[in-house]
């Protein structure tokens, strides 16, 4: 695994040390096993956004489940603002948004978070009072009254980040947090997460969604089947020369001057060319050498997500098969 | 105490608003429409019917609502999840189970005493009699089966995979906790050493639900119940709750939420 070496001086959050966890399943006498994280070793500094990329089943949300200790672990330690999770003292300091979060159909968004903030000892008239605060926070004091029944899938989640903020953590771990909402939902969410950095909050977002992480994070961490590949700072990310992906649009009508190259076929086709950063320069010499026009280029992805490709080695696969270069 | 008595109060007002009290409703429909044709039909002792009636009834309403409120809480809590979030929170296990039994038990102790009062107004303002003083004494062993129950059924909920699991495991406890009389009469008989042992294991395990079982007795003028029955009525109740919690709260220490 990668990893900067430029911050191991800032005090740690999290402390994740050869985390590896093993699920059985099926019958006793014929058990499946099945290895979500092998040996994790990753800290997650105070004061930081930390963005931990994958794809679907790499075990982003076993290594949230984890450190909350939802769920066991086979080997490893893990220390969580200087304690273990078991401590309810360091709950007390962790706000939690589960993937889809769901509630109780029965309670009205202020009673799920009255519920909420009082598990996190509050009572009375500061409890009503931070109640306030959130649902102003998360824009659901209009909807408050409602019961929880009737909220679509964007409100369940803003109702869901609320009562990970009642407790005024130290530290915010969300799942998918932006998972069914729709685009101004997705830049409300974005706001709260940079309003939380700014106070100093330390956040860790599991996601695959690469703008998000560009925008919140400070820090990202790459997993893939269960092993971290890679942790960067997102701003070395935007400076570095990691290839991207370009699309350049050629006219299709001048296919004909084109013979003999190997895209032809893909410009004939789609009316453009994938390529690689790499090779952009020779690609359009070669088009320029044949007099074809070409009506544009446009980068097919960001830095981050370019990264993310190349961590999980997938770059080479997804040229292949968008029938892009060969 | 307090962070049990706001899940307690949580899991009440779920299940209240899952529409939980439609089964007293129907409960008392039924038990005074029965009481109306039985007062037509009878030669009997009218308020013993209806005092019989009355406590079968609120045994099956509390019974059908515990069955109920575990599915309900079941589906909410464990197969959509919402108890990751509650388990994530400063709160401890030992918290969170008693205050669903808190929740459960109040719900119960609703409807048995709600059904209560409709058979002590039957028995005093239709049948124009005096409700015997070993009612209000069936009605507390019928509150002390339904917090054994409530324990036994969150474990059940704590252990189970399924909640249709849970609610047949819960049921058959029942049914089976109200035969132990049954089971001890097969224990006194010649067995195979092997099916002896079985029974023994299910015997010592199931609650003796009979043990809080005054229904038939309410009218026995020579049935006075003693500080010592009583004493060992209670110790059971609690005996057994602790047990069973203590196997709930290993359980829910030992569960991954996957």
């Amino acid at each position: 695994m990668k990893e900067d070496m430029s911050m191991t001086d800032l005090p740690c959050a999290i402390q994740i040390r050869n985390l590896a966890k093993t699920y059985k399943t099926g019958f006793w006498f014929k058990p499946k096993v099945t290895v979500a994280l092998k040996g994790l070793h990753l800290d997650i500094y105070e004061n930081q956004a930390f963005g931990l990329l994958g794809l679907n089943g790499a075990g982003k949300t076993t290594a949230i489940k984890l450190i909350l200790g939802l769920l066991k672990p086979t080997v490893g330690q893990i220390s969580v603002l200087g304690g273990r999770i078991s401590d309810r003292r360091i709950r007390q300091q962790i706000g939690y948004l589960s993937e889809l979060p769901y509630f109780s159909k029965q309670h009205t968004g202020r009673e799920l978070l009255d519920y909420f903030g009082a598990l996190h000892g509050m009572s009375g008239s500061a409890l009503r009072h931070r109640v306030d605060e959130v649902l102003e926070l998360v824009r659901m004091t209009k909807s408050a009254g409602e019961k929880v029944g009737g909220y679509s899938k964007g409100m369940l989640q803003r109702i869901g980040i609320g009562q990970a903020l009642i407790g005024k953590p130290r530290l915010l771990i969300c799942d998918e947090p932006m998972s069914g909402l729709d685009p101004v939902g997705y830049k409300e969410m974005r706001d709260i997460f940079i309003d939380l950095k700014k106070i100093g909050t330390t956040i860790f977002l599991n996601t695959h969604i690469m703008d998000e992480v560009e925008r919140i994070c400070d820090r990202i961490g790459i997993i893939h089947d269960g092993e971290l590949k890679e942790v960067s700072m997102v701003t070395d990310i935007l400076q570095s020369s990691v290839p991207v992906d370009y699309w350049v649009d050629v006219d299709a009508a001048q296919v004909s001057k084109l013979s003999g190259l190997p895209f032809q076929d893909a410009i004939q086709k789609n009316g453009g060319v994938q390529v690689t950063g790499m090779v952009l320069a020779e690609t359009l010499a070669l088009l320029t050498s044949r007099n074809a026009t070409v009506k544009g280029v446009r980068p097919l992805s960001s830095l981050v997500e370019a990264y993310f490709l190349r961590a999980i080695g997938a770059q080479e696969h997804l040229a292949v098969s968008t029938g892009g270069r060969k | 105490m307090r962070k049990i008595l706001t899940v307690g109060l949580f899991t009440f007002r779920e299940l209240v608003r899952s529409k939980m009290l439609f089964v007293w409703l129907i409960s008392v429909v039924v038990l005074c429409g029965l009481a109306f044709l039985l007062s037509l039909l009878s030669y009997g002792d009218i308020l013993k019917i209806f005092m019989d009636l009355g406590l079968v009834g609120m045994e099956v309403s509390g019974l059908l609502v515990l069955l109920l409120s575990l599915a309900v809480t079941y589906n909410t809590e464990m197969d959509q999840k919402a108890i990751f979030l509650q388990m994530a929170k400063p709160l401890t296990k030992e918290e969170y189970l008693l205050g669903r039994v808190l929740g459960f038990f109040a719900m119960n102790a609703l409807v048995v005493l709600g059904m209560g009062a409709v058979v002590v107004g039957l028995v005093v303002l239709v049948g124009g009699g005096v409700v015997p003083v070993l009612f209000y004494d069936c009605v507390v062993f019928l509150l002390l089966e339904m917090l054994v129950l409530s324990f036994l059924g969150l474990t059940f909920q704590m252990i189970g995979t399924t909640m249709v699991g849970v609610v047949l495991y819960s049921f058959f406890t029942i049914l089976l906790g109200h035969c132990v009389g049954e089971i001890e009469w097969l224990l006194s008989k010649q067995l195979a050493p092997a099916a002896r042992f079985l029974l023994q294991v299910v015997y010592y395990c199931l609650p003796n639900l009979e043990i809080f079982n005054l229904k038939d007795r309410v009218y026995d003028p020579t049935l006075v119940l003693h500080w010592a029955q009583w004493q060992d009525v209670l110790l059971y109740a609690f005996a057994y709750s602790f047990v069973v919690f203590l196997i709930g709260w290993i359980s829910l220490e030992k569960r991954e939420f996957k």
